[in-house]
């Protein structure tokens, strides 16, 4: 397959994403700013948030953990990276990262890494906040799993592979090919999850703007701020970019990357700003109704 | 030899010979009455050695020089000299017993209780009806006087209900006799054996008067409510006797007389023991009072005798050892326990708690009971089992679910009452017991016999003599020098396994399945073992019953035949019991898990016996190629050993049993204890994969089973508060996945499950190790009570770090191993939605790792754990070890996953791991533990480099110094959030943690005690009733005999 | 009355007495009925193996000169059978010994309770 060589073009390829995940989550902001009727932060914001934070002179902390916590997050974060390709199809081999080193199973499993080690860190602040949050977040993720699994074991199933990147190349030669067209109901039951994976409004009582942006954000400041966002940029894309590989035939090139993360994630910013929030057991039921019904059908198409 | 005739001469004389010298002084009479009694002895074990020697044949006595029944004419033949010196050595022993209150109630009970054994020896060996019913009268007489060496009235009301009852019988009894004389014109037993004479309605009639006499002596049920009595209300001492002397003597008085009836009575006789077995059994469950339901006890196994010679035609050659076992252990035992009782003057099983007092006696106590449930090495275990193994082959498999539910019946009460000696609370001051130099002898002598008959019984069958006794000597050395400090007996304890581990390697090497569990169990022995040394004193008791449970473990995996096997089982099992009975709160964990542990073992004992069917041997072997029934074999097999895996529906004792236990209890009997219930799945599976017969449906429910049992672990887990049975529910989730894994059946499924097996004994034993230690220094299990203890033991909280890691499958760590071989798995069997269920469990298993290091580690410090240090450095060892383990599994994968492969291979062949250096292939998927390792380390060092440039030296914060609300909290509760932490979650799911099977148990449970106690009504207590009893029992058996073909 | 010989009448009053017996200690109350009862019973058993042995026109087995005349020196045939009347004093010896014990006992019930109604002597139950 591929090895080391291509090293440069992975680290060009994070830039990238970091760069494109920080417009991205301004732009974010921006919208809904003016469906709320604001004038919204300017386009730059986050670089200039970044420089600021990494330049704050003073530094606190609660403990080891708590300072491991976004070293953990952001590990998380460029992990999910290295292991899904950047770009598929043919003659992109230099983009396609560390993605050699582990299929599907890999990155689904280490996006938990930076999540339970920035848990922990935020744990150790001692901010009941934090906790709460962290609570609330793990059972939705279990909900989520649900749906999620089932969808991608119908369509590794339906691919006869858990590679992601040959998934994405599976679906190469048009969008009629893409496993939205040729495995809906796989598709449907994945961009649900991806809703709740997204983390936006109505799944968004994770991070439930009015209580716990108190918690982590206020106790991490300063430069582990500044990583937390970072990693928060690269999230964000990288999350689309699984979707995007699983189910819209993956990006061939960094415009269709561009674009079609964009779609993505913007998809869920559009449901969050229409739909308002559940608590916590209704967005748990929720992912256990139409999801879940639309994953066991995936899988049974399969069974027979 | 001496003639037998002076067993009677020498009883009859010194009899006569102290009425009519008159004032002799007690002493003196007892002690002449003690040596008639050690000649008598004397008489008859100098017959069983001549028989035993092969030397001696068989003689007939007969007196005043004239054939029966002109006079009596006895035989002494081998049965008649075993029972006889059993009925003399336990005479002895019982007159050391007695002797002080034989003499306070006067010379003369001396005389009777000699006449008392001499017309049971007699009973034993006439070979005349007559002179039978004569010398049962004897005996009856002798009896009822001897019953009044207690007082009281409920003795005397006791001693006539027997009296009347047994005139009764006896009468009967008689009346048989005279028209069986009226028929054949003889009374000689060699005479009546086959004589055409009796084949007649008439003789039928005749036969039946005798053959119900006979069986009325053996107490059937429920025609025994007098002899319940006479158990209960006379002296425990002279009880003894009772339910093993007479016992014996009423038993081969049956056989004897069965020899006349001929073999159409075979069947009614054991199907009245089986009634009979199951009956007492079931109604002493509800008893409260140690003596009757010892009595109960005593019933039920003259029951199971009744059985064995109702159904001896078909145990051939092993008949006499079967009786012999079962007779002998019920004789020592019961005797023993009786003893017990009077020496213990306690009356409810509650109060029994005092007879932890004097520990020797409470050993004394335990095996007893171990030995009349049959455990190894006493003799029953044996017997049990070649009976069991001798029905099996010729289809008797009600008879089997019979023995086998009474005794589980049996397990119930005998635990129960054990739990409460261990475990109860010794509340009771004012009763005070001393014991006496001549009550303890008896004692000791019957449980030294047990053990010594117990090792000669399994060197007599084949396959026990191959069983290895030395670990269990070494467990008895450890009990004897239980009063050594604490140091000498843990590095005894972990030198032993060592050794023995160092000795019995070259054995295992060519078997790496063996090896693999080997290392778990005695690797896993010696490093839970260390934690030991952070205890202080001596700790008694805790030495010989943990190597107890690690002989069973290591004889498991020696073992060549299923006797072995079982034996090991059954050592183990006891072992972990009294290991978690030691947990404060354990007595009713430490029951539910030996019960379900009992009825685990005995359908392992049926599988095997069905398994057994057209072979001889025993060799383990056969499992690889049932012939008959193969679906009941390995479903009964597997039942069992889902048991101790505590798969769903049987997991219901685990939680309390791990989550009470001791600090390193915990991870001995969590991390490595379940790995025996695994290796005996993976035993049954090896022989499923050989077999010629489809048993894929088997195979499908195991994998459903495996799955919902993850559910169920898991999701329970979540909701604990309590962070030892939060790990408790984990490891049932977790053995649920391998079970799971296991059930696939595929190369790949395989690998996961013995990549599961081997991470979860390290990263449940570290992360056991780790909250015992921790609970050691808070003393609480309580979660919400703990808080931010990183500050005061962060190497504690890093061995918890790693352990969560690794349990939920986050790579780097091994833990994620697992998870990825589980998904090629899953989508290669096609099993999806088992697959899912197991993946949504590992879901929430996040949840619960989560709270687990939160709550206790992190957030907020309380007050009261301000002054804690780190956990102690012989915890952090073991602890530390087996990270070092993980770490090595984590970063090198395929150091273990190819020799594992090697192994899978030569069962399933093909569809495995494609390795590449260190890349793994699947036909699905790819990974590599070695590459992901050095990238997620690489990046990690890298970002915590740039963090240190970016922060300079941080500033240390202060515990509050938090913004909550815009206040600064001082109290580490209000800010801590632990209690009730997934409370939204649980508004969703939970339908899902209803205690559905804690219910049905209950129910379960409820049905017996409520049959029990509606059923021994039935025993009202009125003498006259039970003469009803006694005559309908009569009438019944009459119509079911011979009533329809008259 | 060929119908009614000795032997006959003899076993047939015999098992009278063991049904009376049987009855009387089922039905009685007081446990001196009950032991007389058993008496009973045990006079009919007795009854009954006497009759069992019987042979018509024949004479106890004891042998002495009258006996010895009668059978023309052929003893054998002239005397009933002989083991049933051994058996019957062994019989009656024991149901003297279980009577006087069986008295005994009641007699200790009685100082015990005051009472001999055998329903009051149920301490020992279930």
């Amino acid at each position: 397959m591929t090895n080391f060589s291509n090293i440069g073009y992975t680290l060009l390829g994070l830039f990238l994403v970091l760069n494109w995940g920080m417009l991205m989550s301004a732009t974010f902001r921006k919208i809904v700013a003016r469906v709320a009727g604001r004038h919204g932060i300017p386009i730059y914001q986050p670089w200039i948030d970044l420089v600021k934070n990494a330049g704050t002179r003073t530094t606190l902390s609660h403990g080891v953990m708590f300072y491991l916590g976004p070293v953990f997050r952001l590990t998380g974060a460029v992990g999910m990276f290295l292991f899904m390709p950047a770009l598929v199809g043919v003659g992109n081999d230099h983009w396609l990262n560390f993605s050699f080193q582990g299929d599907i199973v890999l990155v689904l499993y280490f996006q938990l890494f930076g999540m339970l080690g920035m848990a922990l860190g935020a744990g150790e602040g001692g901010q009941p906040h934090s906790a709460i949050g962290i609570g609330r977040g793990l059972a939705q993720h279990a909900a989520i799993e649900l749906p999620l699994t089932l969808g991608i074991l119908s369509l590794a199933i339906q691919y006869q592979t858990l590679s992601l990147v040959d998934i994405a190349n599976a679906q190469q030669g048009g969008f009629l090919n893409w496993s939205l067209f040729t495995n809906p109901i796989a598709s449907a039951a994945i961009l649900l999850a991806a809703l709740g994976a997204m983390g936006h409004s109505p799944f968004n009582l994770v991070k439930a703007p009015n209580e716990i942006p108190i918690g982590p954000p206020t106790e991490y400041h300063g430069s582990y701020l500044g990583i937390l966002m970072s990693s928060g940029a690269i999230i964000h894309v990288m999350e689309a970019a699984l979707f995007m590989n699983l189910v819209f035939g993956g990006a061939t090139n960094w415009i269709e990357f561009i674009i079609k993360t964009f779609l993505i994630y913007f998809y869920s910013v559009f449901v969050g700003v229409v739909f308002p929030r559940f608590r916590i057991e209704q967005s748990v039921v929720w992912f256990f109704k139409l999801p879940l019904v639309l994953g066991i059908i995936a899988i049974l198409i399969y069974s027979f | 030899m001496v003639d037998p005739i002076f067993i009677v001469v020498a009883a009859l004389g010194v009899g006569f010979l102290i009425g009519i010298l008159g004032k002799l002084g007690k002493t003196f009479t007892g002690l002449l009455s003690l040596l008639t009694i050690a000649f008598m002895t004397y008489v008859s074990a100098g017959w069983l050695l001549a028989f035993y020697s092969g030397s001696q044949v068989a003689e007939v006595i007969t007196t005043a020089g004239f054939q029966a029944p002109f006079s009596i004419s006895l035989l002494m033949g081998y049965n008649e000299a075993f029972l006889t010196t059993i009925v003399n050595f336990m005479g002895l022993l019982g007159g050391i017993y007695l002797f002080f209150n034989f003499g306070r109630k006067g010379r003369n009970a001396y005389v009777v209780y000699i006449v008392f054994l001499m017309g049971l020896n007699v009973v034993i060996m006439s070979r005349d009806l007559f002179n039978l019913f004569v010398f049962l009268e004897i005996t009856s007489i002798a009896t009822a006087g001897l019953i009044l060496i207690e007082d009281g009235n409920r003795t005397v009301g006791a001693g006539f209900k027997y009296m009347l009852a047994t005139s009764v019988i006896s009468s009967i009894f008689l009346l048989g006799i005279i028209f069986i004389y009226f028929f054949t014109g003889t009374l000689s037993l060699e005479d009546l054996y086959n004589n055409a004479n009796l084949q007649n309605a008439g003789g039928a009639i005749a036969i039946f008067l005798v053959m119900v006499a006979a069986i009325l002596e053996m107490k059937p049920f429920p025609a025994n409510g007098w002899g319940l009595d006479v158990y209960e209300g006379s002296h425990q001492g002279f009880s003894a006797l009772i339910s093993t002397a007479t016992a014996t003597a009423s038993f081969y008085m049956l056989y004897k007389i069965l020899l006349i009836a001929g073999a159409a009575w075979n069947y009614p006789i054991a199907l009245i023991g089986a009634f009979t077995f199951i009956g007492a059994n079931l109604f002493a469950v509800k008893q409260k009072y140690a003596r009757r339901m010892l009595s109960y006890s005593s019933i039920g196994q003259l029951g199971l005798l009744m059985m064995i010679m109702g159904l001896r035609e078909y145990l051939g050659d092993n008949l006499n050892f079967i009786v012999v076992t079962v007779l002998l252990t019920n004789v020592l035992a019961k005797s023993g326990f009786f003893w017990l009782i009077g020496m213990v003057k306690a009356l409810k099983l509650k109060e029994w708690a005092i007879i932890r007092r004097k520990p020797f006696m409470l050993f004394l106590m335990g095996v007893f009971i171990f030995a009349l449930i049959g455990f190894p090495p006493f003799p029953s275990f044996f017997g049990k089992w070649e009976f069991i193994m001798s029905l099996a082959k010729v289809g008797g498999f009600s008879w089997i679910a019979v023995i086998l539910i009474g005794s589980f019946f049996e397990a119930i009460y005998l635990f129960r009452w054990y739990g409460m000696a261990v475990k109860g609370e010794d509340i009771y001051d004012n009763l005070e017991f001393k014991t006496k130099l001549n009550k303890l002898i008896p004692v000791g002598i019957v449980t030294a016999l047990l053990f010594i008959i117990g090792y000669f019984s399994a060197q007599y069958t084949e396959a026990g003599a191959m069983i290895n006794f030395i670990p269990f000597i070494f467990v008895l050395v450890l009990f004897a020098v239980d009063k050594l400090p604490l140091m000498v007996k843990n590095i005894a304890s972990i030198a032993a396994l060592a050794l023995h581990f160092y000795m019995i390697y070259p054995n295992l090497a060519g078997d790496n399945l063996r090896l693999i569990f080997e290392v778990i169990f005695m690797v896993g022995g010696i490093l839970t073992l260390i934690a030991g040394f952070s205890y202080k004193g001596v700790r008694r008791g805790f030495y010989p019953v943990a190597i107890l449970m690690y002989a069973g473990l290591t004889a498991i995996i020696e073992a060549h035949t299923t006797l072995g096997f079982f034996y090991g089982w059954e050592l183990m099992t006891a072992g972990s019991y009294f290991l978690i009975i030691r947990g404060k709160k354990s007595m009713p964990h430490a029951l539910s898990y030996m019960l379900f542990s009992i009825a685990g073992a005995y359908a392992i004992l049926a599988g095997f016996s069905i398994a057994g069917i057209g072979y001889t041997d025993f060799n383990l072997d056969i499992l690889n190629n049932i012939q008959y029934f193969p679906n009941w074999a390995y479903g009964l097999l597997l039942v069992g050993f889902l048991t101790k895996t505590a798969s769903i529906g049987l997991h219901i004792w685990l939680p309390g049993a791990h989550g009470e236990a001791e600090s390193d209890v915990s991870p001995m009997v969590s991390a490595i204890l379940l790995k025996a219930g695994v290796f005996g799945v993976v035993l049954t599976l090896i022989g499923m994969t050989k077999s010629d017969f489809d048993l894929s449906t088997l195979a499908y429910i195991l994998g459903w089973i495996g799955a919902l049992t993850a559910l169920v672990g898991n999701i329970g887990a979540v909701f604990q508060e309590d962070a030892k049975r939060l790990l408790a529910y984990s490891s049932i989730g977790q053995l649920g996945y391998i079970i799971f894994a296991f059930a696939i059946m595929t190369h790949l499924g395989w690998l996961t499950g013995f990549t599961y097996t081997i991470n979860h004994f390290m990263y449940k034993a570290v992360l056991f190790l780790t909250i015992g230690a921790v609970v050691l220094r808070t003393g609480t299990h309580n979660m919400y009570e703990m808080g931010g203890l990183i500050k005061k033991m962060p190497f504690a909280f890093v061995a918890v770090l790693i352990g969560i890691i690794a349990l939920s499958g986050v790579p780097p760590l091994s833990g994620f191993t697992g998870k990825w071989l589980f998904y090629n798995a899953v989508i290669e069997k096609g099993w999806y939605f088992q697959g899912t269920i197991v993946f949504f469990s590992g879901g929430l298993a996040f949840l619960y790792l989560f709270r687990l290091i939160h709550t206790i580690f992190l957030g907020q410090l309380k007050d009261n754990h301000r002054e804690l240090k780190e956990i102690s450095i012989w915890f952090l060892i073991p602890i530390y070890t087996l990270i070092a383990g993980l770490m090595v599994f984590s970063a090198k994968p395929q150091w273990v996953l190819q020799p594992l492969g090697e192994i899978i291979a030569n069962y399933f062949p093909n569809g495995g791991l494609r390795w590449d250096g260190a890349f793994a292939y699947t036909q699905l998927g790819h990974w590599t533990g070695t590459g992901v390792m050095i990238t997620i380390a690489t990046v990690f060092v890298s970002i915590l480099i740039i963090l240190k440039m970016l922060t300079r030296k941080a500033h240390k914060l202060e515990q509050f110094d938090v913004v909550f609300s815009g206040e600064r909290p001082e109290r580490p509760e209000t800010t801590h959030i632990a209690y009730n932490m997934y409370a939204g979650f649980y508004k969703a799911v939970w339908p899902l943690t209803l205690p559905y099977f804690e219910k049905f148990w209950e129910w379960a449970t409820n049905i017996v005690h409520e049959t029990a106690g509606f059923g021994r009504r039935v025993y009202s207590g009125n003498g006259q009733a039970y003469m009803l009893h006694i005559v309908l029992f009569i009438i019944v058996l009459f119509f079911i005999t011979i009533g329809g073909s008259l | 009355m060929e119908t009614l010989e000795l032997g006959k009448i003899g076993l047939l009053i015999g098992f009278l007495l063991v049904i009376v017996g049987f009855w009387g200690i089922l039905q009685q109350k007081n446990i001196i009925k009950i032991i007389v009862s058993f008496t009973i019973l045990n006079t009919g058993i007795n009854l009954v193996m006497v009759a069992l042995g019987y042979i018509k026109g024949r004479t106890a087995p004891i042998i002495d000169d009258s006996v010895e005349q009668l059978a023309n020196h052929n003893v054998i045939n002239a005397i009933v059978d002989p083991v049933p009347q051994a058996l019957v004093l062994t019989a009656i010896v024991i149901g003297f010994g279980v009577t006087s014990l069986l008295l005994a006992y009641a007699m200790k019930l009685f100082r015990a309770k005051k009472t001999l109604e055998i329903n009051q002597f149920n301490d020992l139950k279930w």
